[in-house]
């Protein structure tokens, strides 16, 4: 079999070597670099999207204890509100039933002391003429006649006024 | 007793009558380099099927730690600016590691042919010649012979030629180098056993003597430095001088 020299530079070699190298790296790429690149480069893609997604469901969650402190503070704020009314009505309240008791109270005692009078009057009105006739009937059985009640009325109105005054 | 170490067979040749280029000899290199470009092919084509987003595989793994490795060395080396050369500088470096490495199967490396080494060399030389006149014109270029003063022209000139040949020799001889070698270490154990067991008296020596028995395992031993090694280190070396030169040239 034919045989080159040891050391010798074959010119058809020379060019099919360089083809070959060329060809060697279109298929590298081809068959190394490009599936892996893109496999890496889907890795990558998916975990920017899970950063991404973490960082969104971070200030949805900022958001939502934002709005629940809010929505705190409004109730706290309403609660005072109502507290704070319902405290104001209930003084209001309590110092008009307070007004109309004292004055039912004031009432009742007007119209009772009206009926005291009234009945003390009454009364010695009824005192004064049974009095009157006792009086009469008295001086009739002491002077053994009759005496006119009505002409003695007049002297006894007199006196038992003097009485009344005194008692 | 004689050893002959010789080129690259010729397996057939094709008659072209072409000037300059001659006939078309389909050489052991040629063919081995072929059977190269299969393995790393096939490699490939097995590293990436079935390619996963998550939960990878070993295999998976192993690949993609190669593409890594080789983004870290070319853009580690030259920059953000040259990542479409990742492709050429892997190319490169696998070619001539699985061509160096494959003499352990009993192959003849394509790269202890020059040719294959001057191929590469020249096709890198126009790569760093294309980027310095890129980066600094073609004025620039010619310019740049002349630095720093212009008697050192001729100087420049050499060493600009120098780079490519340095590069194809430095491979070419340390693969050559390591086959002369371990030629001669084969030659040299079969006498030192044919003389060791001729020892032996009668018939029995006689025959023992034709078994080059020493050939088995010591070979082995010193192929560890003279194929492993050396073929690991060389297309590393390769890689690494074309990835610097290539950055030099585009420095300016």
């Amino acid at each position: 079999m034919e045989v080159q020299n040891l050391v010798s530079l074959i010119p058809w070699t020379f060019v099919a070597q360089i083809c070959n190298l060329f060809i060697q790296m279109y298929l590298i790429k081809r068959f190394l670099f490009k599936p892996i690149n893109a496999i890496l480069e889907k890795r990558k893609a998916a975990a920017d999207a899970e950063i991404q997604e973490a960082t969104k469901a971070k200030e949805e969650a900022l958001a939502m204890k934002a709005d629940y402190e809010q929505n705190m503070l409004e109730a706290k704020t309403k609660a005072n509100d109502i507290l704070t009314t319902a405290q104001k009505t209930a003084t209001v309240q309590s110092e008009e039933i307070l007004r109309e008791a004292s004055q039912q109270a004031a009432s009742i005692k007007a119209k009772a002391e009206s009926d005291i009078a009234q009945e003390k009057r009454k009364a010695v009105n009824e005192i004064k003429d049974e009095i009157g006739s006792m009086a009469v009937e008295i001086a009739g059985k002491v002077i053994e006649r009759e005496i006119s009640e009505d002409d003695h009325a007049k002297l006894i109105d007199e006196f038992i006024a003097n009485v009344g005054e005194s008692a | 007793m004689e050893v002959d170490i010789s080129g690259a067979r010729v397996f057939f040749t094709i008659h072209t009558n072409i000037p300059v280029l001659g006939d078309l000899q389909i050489s052991e290199t040629l063919v081995v380099s072929w059977l190269v470009m299969i393995l790393i092919t096939g490699l490939c084509i097995w590293l990436t099927h079935d390619l996963k987003v998550e939960n990878i595989s070993k295999r998976q793994a192993v690949a993609e730690m190669l593409v890594e490795t080789a983004n870290k060395f070319v853009i580690g080396n030259m920059g953000e600016a040259f990542r479409y050369l990742i492709p050429f500088v892997a190319a490169l470096f696998s070619t001539s590691l699985v061509s160096n490495l494959i003499s352990l199967v009993g192959l003849r490396s394509p790269t202890a042919d020059l040719s294959t080494e001057a191929a590469w060399a020249v096709v890198v030389f126009v790569m760093i010649t294309w980027q310095k006149i890129k980066t600094g014109g073609i004025g620039g270029y010619f310019k740049g012979f002349t630095q720093p003063i212009a008697i050192l022209t001729p100087f420049n000139i050499l060493s600009e030629i120098a780079t490519p040949i340095s590069m194809a020799c430095r491979h070419f001889g340390n693969i050559l180098s390591g086959i002369v070698i371990n030629s001669l270490i084969y030659a040299a154990l079969a006498v030192a056993s044919s003389a060791l067991l001729g020892l032996i008296p009668g018939l029995v020596g006689d025959i023992l003597a034709q078994i080059p028995i020493l050939d088995v395992g010591i070979p082995a031993i010193l192929s560890v430095y003279f194929d492993w090694f050396t073929g690991v280190m060389q297309a590393y070396i390769f890689c690494m001088l074309t990835t610097l030169y290539i950055a030099n040239a585009a420095e300016g």
